[in-house]
């Protein structure tokens, strides 16, 4: 009876685990045969690519400038305005936009809208025992399927995270206008905080981003099954596994980078 | 303990097992292969022999596993236990290398069609052509249309999957896992979703087309091609089966040559080889 109540709470946690596992070994296996020849993923690479580029640019560019003048642009200008310090926002997007918003908002931006699109075509597919079917034709479906979206997944969030920061940087200069400051003081803030690793380890970890969001995905769809409901679970899951993902992963990210660059924490 | 003794004594009271001679070398064969998925025993101790140069039929209940067990024999399932031999190799132990070279011996229609969704039919049976051979586009065409006319679907060569009805997938399907010649074909329910005539005629077809294979294999020297069709349909099996095992509950209750079969005094064979409601079987 105890037993059957644990088992209960337990199980599913378990099976998380041993998911997780899974994918781990997924993304094992998509680097090795990216690397290893022969090479026959460039074109859907591109198919890929262009696809999550069409989807996303414009729910990105409206979450980004709303996300980054309503949460960071208002709150901390209101809070900047009590000190008469309201050019400190300049340095506060470099905080908040580009280590941590900007990579956030792409990645959830392309988890929602790219991911599910490759959980359900995916999970469709396993479905339609399309993929047994390429298997049986000799087709191996992680060079041909996961290695390309694993790619394309990784350059699109890489690049769309420069983009997003533009727009977040926008936001910021657009509530610095509502608060009738001149532009001038957020500037030079701005850059007086900003480094290149800033930059740099901001594209870096949403590039890693794309990563989880690719095998996540990739794995809830070709491991679907149930019919038609069982696709809608896969993508279901794989949403809420990449976001857990993407949160644990920058967490880690984070930590490190001040850790291994200290001169991060110092605000100027 | 010994009531489960006697329910499992009970449940396996019409599978003999046995396996009558059909004096030819077995292609595939299974040995004691248990498969389950989560706590759904599927296979349970599985024994079971497709003979090279016949067309032979997996008879069984809906859901008993024969599609699973056309996946074993293809390597996209592993059994729990046991072994699966295809010519003597067993595949479970295969390198990724030697399966792949493995499965171009088959051709398999899946049960629901598997025609890729982003081709039109056309290509989708191109594909395999395209992918394993060397040869031109025109040959391949030439190949390509042959097929589907026999299927009938001339006049579908543009249409997308999606476009389709069940039983044009079937047939597209079926067109797709003939154009390589394979040695050994899986049709899994080709005639399901099909009315009559078109059955009969599909049953024709297939003996048509395995008579050809044979004399080409037999030109040739490779192994002569065996058939092997999952069905539900009495009469095409009656038609067109030369071999026939019975699948149910994870094993065999019995197979062997399809005139002794439809012979059989076993009570379980005997009502499903005349869809008979009385007998051993049951909704269940
Ligand atoms: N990948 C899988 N995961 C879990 N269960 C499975 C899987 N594949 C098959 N099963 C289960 O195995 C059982 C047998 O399935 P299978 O498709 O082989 O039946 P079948 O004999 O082909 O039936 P039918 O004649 O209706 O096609 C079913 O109960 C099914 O739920
Ligand atoms: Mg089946």
């Amino acid at each position: 009876m105890v037993r059957n109540v644990a088992d209960r709470a337990f199980l599913p946690t378990k099976s998380l685990l041993e998911e997780v596992g899974d994918m781990m070994i997924l993304t094992g296996k998509t680097i090795m045969s990216a690397l290893r020849p022969p090479y026959p993923y460039g074109g859907e690479f591109v198919n890929q690519f262009l696809f999550a580029l069409k989807l996303c640019w414009f729910p990105l560019l409206v979450s980004t400038v709303a996300f980054g003048y309503g949460a960071p642009g208002l709150q901390a200008a209101n809070f900047l305005v009590l000190f008469g310090a309201i050019d400190r926002l300049g340095g506060f997007f470099v905080l908040a936009s580009i280590r941590e918003f900007a990579p956030f908002v792409t990645a959830i931006v392309l988890a929602g809208v790219a991911g599910t699109a490759i959980t359900a075509d995916l999970g469709a597919r396993k479905i339609r025992e399309e993929l047994d079917a390429l298997q049986v034709l000799g087709i191996d479906p992680i060079k041909n399927l996961v290695v390309p979206r694993f790619l394309a997944l990784m350059l699109v969030t890489g690049l769309f995270n420069v983009y997003a920061l533009l727009f977040g940087v926008f936001a910021g200069v657009l509530a610095t206008l509502v608060n009738q400051a001149p532009l001038g003081g957020f500037w030079a803030n701005f850059f007086g905080q900003a480094s290149l690793t800033d930059l740099w380890g901001s594209t870096l970890k949403t590039t890693l981003f794309g990563a989880i969001i690719a095998i996540v995905c990739c794995y809830k769809g070709m491991t679907a099954s149930g019919g038609a409901e069982g696709v809608g679970r896969a993508v279901n899951q794989a949403v809420v596994i990449a976001f857990l993902g993407i949160f644990a992963f920058n967490y880690v990210f984070t930590q490190t980078l001040l850790a291994t660059n200290p001169e991060l924490a110092n605000l100027r | 303990m010994s009531t489960t003794a006697t329910s499992q004594e009970d449940e396996y009271r019409w599978h003999t097992g046995l396996k009558r001679a059909h004096g030819s070398k077995d292609a595939v064969e299974f040995f004691d292969v248990h498969k389950a998925f989560g706590r759904n025993k599927i296979l349970r101790g599985l024994n079971m022999g497709i003979p090279e140069g016949k067309i032979s039929m997996i008879l069984g209940p809906s859901g008993t596993g024969k599609s699973v067990c056309i996946k074993h024999m293809v390597g996209l399932l592993y059994p729990d236990q046991g072994d699966v031999l295809v010519h003597g190799e067993s595949v479970p132990n295969m390198e990724d290398d030697q399966l792949f070279k493995m499965r171009q011996k088959f051709g398999v229609l899946f049960q629901d069609g598997a025609l890729f969704g982003s081709m039109n039919v056309f290509d989708n049976v191109c594909f395999p052509l395209r992918q394993h051979t060397e040869k031109s586009e025109e040959e391949i065409g030439e190949i390509v249309n042959r097929r589907l006319a026999e299927v009938g679907l001339q006049n579908a060569h543009d249409k997308m999957p999606n476009e389709l009805s069940g039983g044009m997938r079937k047939r597209a399907g079926f067109a797709r896992a003939l154009v390589l010649d394979p040695d050994i074909v899986l049709f899994d329910e080709p005639d399901s979703g099909l009315d009559p005539v078109r059955t009969a005629l599909l049953g024709e077809l297939i003996q048509e087309i395995h008579e050809d294979m044979m004399n080409e294999a037999q030109k040739r020297g490779t192994p002569a091609p065996a058939f092997t069709l999952i069905t539900h349909d009495i009469m095409t099996a009656r038609r067109v089966a030369e071999h026939i095992s019975v699948l149910w509950k994870g094993r065999i209750v019995e197979s062997g040559p399809a005139a002794e079969l439809f012979q059989s005094d076993n009570q379980f064979v005997r009502q499903f080889l005349a869809g008979e409601s009385q007998g051993p079987l049951g909704m269940e």
